[in-house]
């Protein structure tokens, strides 16, 4: 019986991680496909998305208004970062965006560092959320089964905008050929900023949604920044379904990885990436468009 | 874009070719006399500590400012050189020759380097910036979990330093400061000298094409990953050189100089002295170091600075201050 136990809840712990490294990597992905930047502060905006949920349910609002004005919050950053910063540097060698988003996400950081300070924080849930609940006559945290359905929902809603939307045909004619986007009188100044603030955003409630289960330290950024990379280059730069299939899979072995080894699960998360980048170096579906 | 930044000495006058051997021995002298002027030895350390870090970003600047190949965690190189050394002193044999751990500290990092080059370098851009991320938090977590053998994240501590000989003629020890600071001057300007005649060499020109157009250098018949297997290797010998002399200079080594900070801190030195130019590195150490001493004298928040900084570095300055300097060559030639 107990096997029974730990296997539903080694399952679902799985689900959990990789839903969560989707929602991150996703928009780092999304960003890359159109605009061609690898932002790497992406981490630290996920950060800054957990400060945020900190603070409004320090306040006193309810958890559940407190997820959607994080993202919003963060997404207003992110406005912010790619007019000031981004866009004049829009044509410039692909190394000049790499080194100055470091050194954003190092102003980010120790900013994060000054107004919150080093000291771990804690999110509250509110109360429904704290209980458990029975999967399959498993006893599981219901908070983890909400972050399970919460990035289910966001899974489905941005198929459903990629897919369905005329939003999702711009996005998708842009990231193959921009200039014929352009010439067929669409802004592209608008159609990158969107792009980035939606990544923003969703960097940002995986941060407040993480906030609860891992609490919120001035590190968390740099740990997810670097799982997530380990995501896009197994899934495949620029590939949404590569990507989506990796998170799963990255997540899968990281929690085993914790569960079994301990110490060393992180080395063979990035051994495994060696392999899949050395027997399929364009991601495991082949769509990778890496430049 | 970057051949702008790189220095073109075929367009020197004879006059600006003399001002710089001048400038060249100045500098040396400088070097030379520096311990008598610097007589605080936390000072003379400094310097040391500078002149390793200057070699360090060079070595960076051979595969980003030479090649174009970006490397965010070339720090960890350099501690993979420096755990070896102090492991094998601190375990093995604790009255080790000094030139015995140089060659087993390069090899050591040479011998991991191939061939995590060589996955590397089957990607290019973005994925290999990524994979150097990937693979140097890997190193980094290893030795930070492995506490038994390299203590963790409160360092390895005991590590006996050298005396410097060649055969019986002993020309110091590795624990004072003056002797390490010479000894570390002659290490530095070898490699220094050395990897300027490469860079001069016909390979060095095979690198600049590889950064300027990477299909049109495979177009005309260079086999591009070699040359940037290559490149990468030199560039991490180089940095376990760097391992190498700062155990002795710290008599101690520490996790927090592989970690990501570490090696962005490297990167900002390069960047700061400007890419493609080797010499601009070591003033870009020098910059970076001092000003870090001097932030952190005043607060503890250093890194929104450093962060700061290093934006608006790359939005206005991109050609950090060789590229100053050059410019200011070119106009006094005109």
């Amino acid at each position: 019986m107990d096997g029974h136990i730990f296997i539903v809840q080694t399952v679902l712990n799985c689900l959990v991680l990789g839903g969560l490294f989707f929602l991150i990597a996703i928009g780092l992905n999304i960003i890359y496909g159109i605009s061609r930047v690898i932002n790497i502060a992406h981490g630290s905006l996920y950060a800054l998305g957990a400060y945020f949920g900190y603070t409004l349910v320090a306040t006193g609002l309810n958890f559940m208004f407190a997820l959607i004005l994080a993202p919003l919050m963060v997404a207003i950053v992110g406005i912010v970062i790619e007019r000031v910063i981004l866009l004049p540097t829009r044509d410039r060698p692909m190394v000049y965006t790499l080194i100055l988003t470091y050194g954003l996400m190092v102003f980010m950081d120790g900013l994060l560092k000054y107004i919150w300070g080093d000291q771990i924080l804690f999110i509250h849930p509110p109360d429904f959320l704290s209980e458990s609940l029975t999967i399959a006559g498993v006893p599981y945290p219901f908070y983890r089964f909400f972050i399970l359905m919460a990035t289910v929902a966001s899974m489905a809603s941005l198929y459903m905008l990629i897919e369905k939307t005329k939003v999702g045909i711009i996005m998708r004619a842009a990231s193959t050929i921009p200039e014929m986007v352009y010439s067929l009188g669409i802004d592209m100044k608008l159609v990158h900023v969107g792009v980035f603030a939606f990544g923003c955003a969703l960097a940002g409630l995986g941060g407040i949604i993480a906030g609860p289960l891992f609490t919120v330290y001035p590190m968390m950024g740099g740990e997810m920044l670097i799982s997530c990379f380990v995501v896009l280059v197994v899934g495949g730069l620029g590939s949404i379904k590569g990507v989506t299939l990796a998170a799963l899979l990255i997540g899968t072995v990281q929690t085993l990885g914790f569960v079994f080894i301990t110490d060393y699960a992180m080395v063979i998360v990035y051994v495994m990436m060696a392999l899949i980048l050395l027997f399929m170096p364009k991601g495991i579906l082949g769509e990778g468009k890496f430049e | 874009m970057m051949s702008s930044i790189s220095m073109d000495n075929s367009r020197l006058m004879p006059r600006a070719k003399l001002y710089k051997y001048i400038a060249w021995l100045l500098m040396f002298l400088v070097l030379i006399l520096l311990p008598y002027f610097i007589t605080n030895p936390f000072y003379q350390r400094l310097v040391t500590e500078i002149l390793i870090y200057g070699l360090l970003a060079m070595s960076l600047d051979v595969i980003l400012g030479y090649t174009g190949l970006l490397s965010f965690m070339h720090a960890a190189y350099m501690g993979i050189a420096a755990y070896t050394v102090g492991i094998f002193v601190v375990y093995v044999d604790a009255q080790a020759s000094l030139w015995f751990t140089f060659l087993l500290g390069v090899t050591v990092v040479i011998l991991i380097a191939w061939p995590v080059g060589w996955l590397q370098v089957r990607t290019g851009g973005f994925a290999f910036a990524l994979l150097t991320i990937a693979f140097g938090m890997m190193y980094y977590t290893l030795v930070w979990k492995s506490r038994d053998i390299t203590g963790g994240d409160d360092g390895l501590f005991g590590i006996t330093r050298p005396t410097i000989a060649i055969g019986d003629w002993v020309l110091g020890s590795t624990s004072n400061p003056v002797d390490v600071y010479y000894f570390t001057l002659c290490v530095v300007a070898i490699c220094f000298f050395l990897t300027k005649r490469i860079m001069q060499s016909p390979f060095g020109a095979v690198l600049e094409s590889i950064r300027e157009n990477e299909k049109r250098a495979a177009f005309i018949g260079v086999n591009v990953r070699r040359y940037k297997l290559q490149a990468w290797i030199l560039a991490c010998a180089l940095a376990g050189v760097c391992g190498v002399l700062f155990t002795y200079l710290k008599g101690s080594v520490s996790p927090t100089m592989m970690d990501a900070s570490a090696g962005g801190s490297v990167l900002m030195m390069t960047l700061l002295g400007g890419l493609g130019t080797l010499w601009g590195s070591f003033v870009g150490a020098g910059l970076f170091i001092f000003g870090q001493d001097y932030i952190s004298t005043m607060t503890e928040h250093w890194m929104i600075f450093m962060g700061l900084a290093v934006m608006l570095l790359v939005i206005f300055m991109p050609a950090g201050a060789a590229g100053l300097v050059n410019r200011f060559i070119t106009k006094s030639k005109d």
